[in-house]
């Protein structure tokens, strides 16, 4: 920037300070106060619930449902009425490493804390990309 | 009597005593009415939509979230209250013709040649803000007069940070290169 578009620069900030705010005019705020009289009392927007608390609320779902598909790969599998989607999940499940974070800390993990772990991570996940989708930037 | 703050006072209002309303708006009203009064240009217009973002802002207090500031909620109202009216009422433009070529010219309303001319300079970045479009003397009215960052103009006006920077970018070279034809038009008159 040369001197001469400094200058420039510092006249638009020199004149166009707070110091240079227009103020309303006289009696502007009992003109609006009368306005205000007239009209009904504003009233607090609520939200749903289920609106206000959309992306936990399907976090949780998704998660629950994992843990129960889970639970029913690992426990009875003669049920006919589920067996093909959850002999799919089996087949998912045995495609992938088993963990084993016991190794991993050189603790022995109550085999729940696994999955406590897992779904933690896999709720935190969902919230990310949850509040991806519902808070895009405009 | 000391401002409590705003949140205090719409809870207030939102309990159903309107009357403290009148707190926020004497908080307010200088910056909004300005807000108003830099993008339309004319006082009476100003005040009109200053008072009708005021009411606005009453009949919408319900919908508040009061995590956030109430006075960049309140200068989005006044902005696109004031930008939607400039934008069905297009004003007719501003020639250079119309600006005063000398600082002399301010002598007769000024006590000294010093004030004449700090007139002189302020009138012409006024006339050089008239001259731009009304989004960009919005801007440039929300990072001067208000004194907001780039962050709180994206909020107020919907337009996204890196647009907002170019924008004013480019708002700053067109004031500029307004002031500085006006100023050469000045040496051409008194040679």
């Amino acid at each position: 920037m040369n001197k001469h578009e400094e200058y420039k620069d510092d006249l638009l900030s020199q004149y166009m300070s707070p110091d240079y705010t227009e103020s309303a005019p006289e009696g502007f705020t009992p003109k609006i106060m009368n306005r205000i009289r007239l009209e009904k009392a504003p009233v607090v927007v609520t939200e749903k619930f289920l609106k206000r608390n959309l992306v936990p609320i399907i976090s949780v779902v998704v998660i629950l449902v994992l843990i129960i598909a889970e639970i029913l790969v690992s426990g009875n599998e003669s049920d006919p009425a589920v067996l093909t989607f959850l002999g799919l999940l089996k087949n998912i499940r045995s495609s992938m490493p088993e963990p084993d974070l016991s190794s991993l800390f050189k603790i022995s993990l109550p085999s729940v804390l696994t999955y406590v772990f897992i779904g933690m991570l896999a709720l935190v996940f969902f919230d990310r990309a949850l509040y991806r989708i519902f808070h895009r930037e405009k | 009597m000391d401002y409590k703050g705003d949140i205090y006072y719409i809870e207030r209002v939102l309990s159903g005593k309107s009357n403290c309303f009148s707190y926020i708006v004497e908080k307010h009203k200088d910056r909004a009415y300005n807000l108003a009064f830099r993008i339309c240009g004319n006082h009476e217009e100003a005040e009109e939509l200053a008072q009708d973002s005021f009411l606005k802002a009453y009949r919408s207090l319900g919908s508040f979230k009061m995590k956030s500031s109430f006075s960049t909620w309140l200068f989005r109202i006044v902005y696109n209250t004031t930008i939607s009216h400039v934008r069905i009422k297009k004003k007719g433009v501003l020639s250079l013709e119309d600006f005063p070529a000398d600082a002399t010219d301010f002598i007769g309303s000024s006590p000294s040649e010093d004030e004449a001319e700090i007139e002189y300079r302020s009138s012409l970045v006024s006339f050089a803000l008239q001259k731009i479009t009304d989004e960009e003397r919005g801007l440039i009215t929300l990072f001067y007069y208000e004194e907001l960052s780039t962050d709180e103009i994206a909020e107020v006006t919907g337009i996204s940070k890196s647009n907002v920077k170019v924008k004013l970018f480019r708002a700053r070279q067109k004031m500029q290169m307004i002031i500085e034809k006006a100023e050469k038009e000045k040496i051409a008159y008194h040679e």
